[in-house]
C-alpha cells in the first residue's frame, strides 16, 4: 500500500474546489499539528492560534503542492515555519496583546478569546477524554489492544502489524477498526452530547 | 451507519485504503457529516493515546474547535478552482511540442507533394508547384533538388505519353491534406490543391481520370468551404 494515498485523495479533492475535504485534513493533523508547535510554544492556545495559522497557509498554497513529497511532511513543514516566524515575532513585540486603540472590540475579542480558550473546563476535558480512551484500551481484548497499540503509539503499517503478530494483513484492519469502534462508544457514552460540543459551538 | 464504510473509514484514516476506494470515500467524507465526525473521533482517540505516553509534555487539548475556527476562516475565501499543479506541470510539458508536431507534419505533407508531383505531373508544372510548395515550409534540400530539375539538359526527347509512377495516389494524398489542414498554412493549401487540379487536368489524358479526378474534387471543396 503506498502511503499518503488518502490525503493525497483528499488533497485533490479540495485542488478542485471542494473545501469540506480540507477539513477532514485538518480533523485528522490538527492534534499532530498543535503538538508539534507546542516545542515552540509551551501555550496551548497560542499553539492552536499558529495552528490554525498554519492550515490557512497551507490551504492557501495547496495549488502549488505537487504531491512530490507526502502531505503531512509538506504541512509539517508550513506549521514549524509559521511557529517560528511567530516566536519572531512575539519577542520583538513583549506585549502581546496590547489594547488596539484603533480597533478596541476586536483587541477585547481577541483578548477575550485567547482567555477563554485556558479555561480549567477546557484543561479537564481533556483529562476526561484521555483517561476513558486509556480505560477502553485496557479493557480490550489483548489482540485488539496490540493491534490499536502498535499502530497508534509506534506507527507500523497494516503490514508491520501482520507479521508481528503473525496474522494475515485484513485481520489487522478488521482488529484496528473493531478497537477503534470499542473506544469510540465509550467515548460517546461518556461525553454523549460533550464531545463535539466545542466543535458546534466553535 | 454501515459497518464496512466505517471500517474503510479507519483504514484510509490509515492510509491503508487502495486509492480508488480512497478516492470514493474521500468524496463522500467531504460531504456526509455524520462521517466527518466519526472520522474526527477516530484523530481525538489517536491524539489520546499518543497524549497518555507523553509524560512531562505539555498537554495537547484533545477537545478543540480548531477545525471550526480554519472553517470559519476559509469560508470566506473563494474555493480553489486551479488544475493541481502535477497536472498543470504534465500538460505545460505536453504543451510546447504541439507546435513542433504540427510543423513536422506540414513538412511531410511538403515532400510527399512534391515526390508526387514530380512523378505525377508534366515536368515544368511539377516543378514550379513543388518549388512553391517547397518555399512555404522551407525545406531547402528539396528545394535545391526540384532546382537541379529544372535546369535544361544539352538534348533530350519528350515523349507524347509518358505513364509515371505515382508515388502516392492522388485520392489519398488529397484525404490526408484535407485531414491535416489544421498543421499546414492556408496559403501552403491552396497551392497544393492547386496543384492537384492542375495535375489531374495536365494528365488527364495519361492517367485514368475517372476514379482520381472526382476524388480531388470532393477535398477540394471541402477547403474552400472551411475558409
Amino acid at each position: 500500500m503506498s502511503a499518503d494515498v488518502s490525503d493525497l485523495s483528499l488533497v485533490r479533492r479540495v485542488q478542485r474546489g471542494d473545501k469540506g475535504a480540507f477539513d477532514a485534513l485538518v480533523l485528522k493533523y490538527q492534534h499532530k499539528v498543535v503538538k508539534l508547535v507546542m516545542r515552540y510554544v509551551r501555550n496551548p492556545a497560542e499553539a492552536e492560534d499558529i495552528a490554525q495559522e498554519a492550515f490557512i497557509k497551507a490551504y492557501r498554497a495547496l495549488p502549488q503542492f505537487r504531491g512530490d513529497s507526502a502531505f503531512y511532511t509538506w504541512l509539517y513543514r508550513i506549521a514549524i515555519n509559521t511557529a517560528k516566524n511567530a516566536v519572531v515575532s512575539r519577542d520583538r513585540s513583549p506585549i502581546d496583546f496590547d489594547l488596539d486603540l484603533q480597533n478596541p472590540d476586536e483587541s477585547y475579542d481577541m483578548q477575550g478569546r485567547l482567555a477563554d480558550k485556558e479555561t480549567p473546563e477546557a484543561l479537564t476535558l481533556t483529562d476526561e477524554i484521555r483517561s476513558t480512551v486509556n480505560a477502553a484500551i485496557e479493557a480490550l481484548p489483548e489482540d485488539l489492544r496490540m493491534a490499536i497499540v502498535l499502530r497508534e503509539i509506534e506507527g507500523l503499517s497494516y503490514e508491520e502489524i501482520a507479521e508481528s503478530m503473525g496474522c494475515p494483513v485484513g485481520t489487522v484492519r478488521s482488529r484496528i477498526f473493531r478497537a477503534r469502534e470499542a473506544i469510540d462508544r465509550r467515548l460517546r457514552e461518556v461525553f454523549e452530547g460533550g464531545l463535539g460540543r466545542a466543535e458546534e459551538l466553535g | 451507519m454501515n459497518e464496512e464504510l466505517d471500517s474503510q473509514l479507519s483504514a484510509m484514516f490509515d492510509d491503508e485504503l487502495p486509492e480508488d476506494q480512497c478516492q470514493l470515500l474521500a468524496r463522500r467524507l467531504s460531504r456526509d457529516d455524520a462521517l466527518k465526525a466519526r472520522w474526527r473521533r477516530y484523530a481525538v482517540i489517536g491524539a489520546a493515546v499518543r497524549a497518555g505516553r507523553a509524560d512531562g509534555q505539555p498537554t495537547v487539548r484533545l477537545e478543540t474547535n480548531l477545525a471550526s475556527r480554519v472553517s470559519a476562516v476559509l469560508s470566506t475565501e473563494p474555493a480553489l478552482t486551479g488544475v493541481p499543479a502535477a497536472e498543470t506541470r504534465k500538460t505545460a510539458g505536453m504543451r510546447w511540442w504541439h507546435p513542433v508536431v504540427g510543423g513536422a507534419i506540414a513538412a511531410g505533407v511538403a515532400a510527399m507533394s512534391v515526390l508526387w508531383i514530380r512523378g505525377d505531373a508534366p515536368v515544368g508544372v511539377g516543378a514550379q508547384l513543388a518549388d512553391n510548395a517547397a518555399a512555404s515550409v522551407a525545406v531547402s534540400g528539396l528545394r535545391a533538388e526540384v532546382a537541379a530539375d529544372t535546369s535544361a539538359p544539352d538534348s533530350f526527347v519528350v515523349p507524347t505519353n509518358v505513364q509515371r509512377n505515382r508515388i502516392v495516389p492522388t485520392a489519398e494524398l488529397a484525404n490526408y491534406v484535407v485531414a491535416h489542414s489544421e498543421y499546414s498554412a492556408p496559403a501552403f493549401r491552396r497551392n497544393l490543391i492547386s496543384a492537384l487540379i492542375a495535375s489531374n487536368e495536365g494528365t488527364a489524358g495519361v492517367v485514368d481520370e475517372s476514379d482520381d479526378a472526382n476524388v480531388v474534387e470532393s477535398p477540394a471543396e471541402n477547403v474552400e468551404e472551411e475558409k
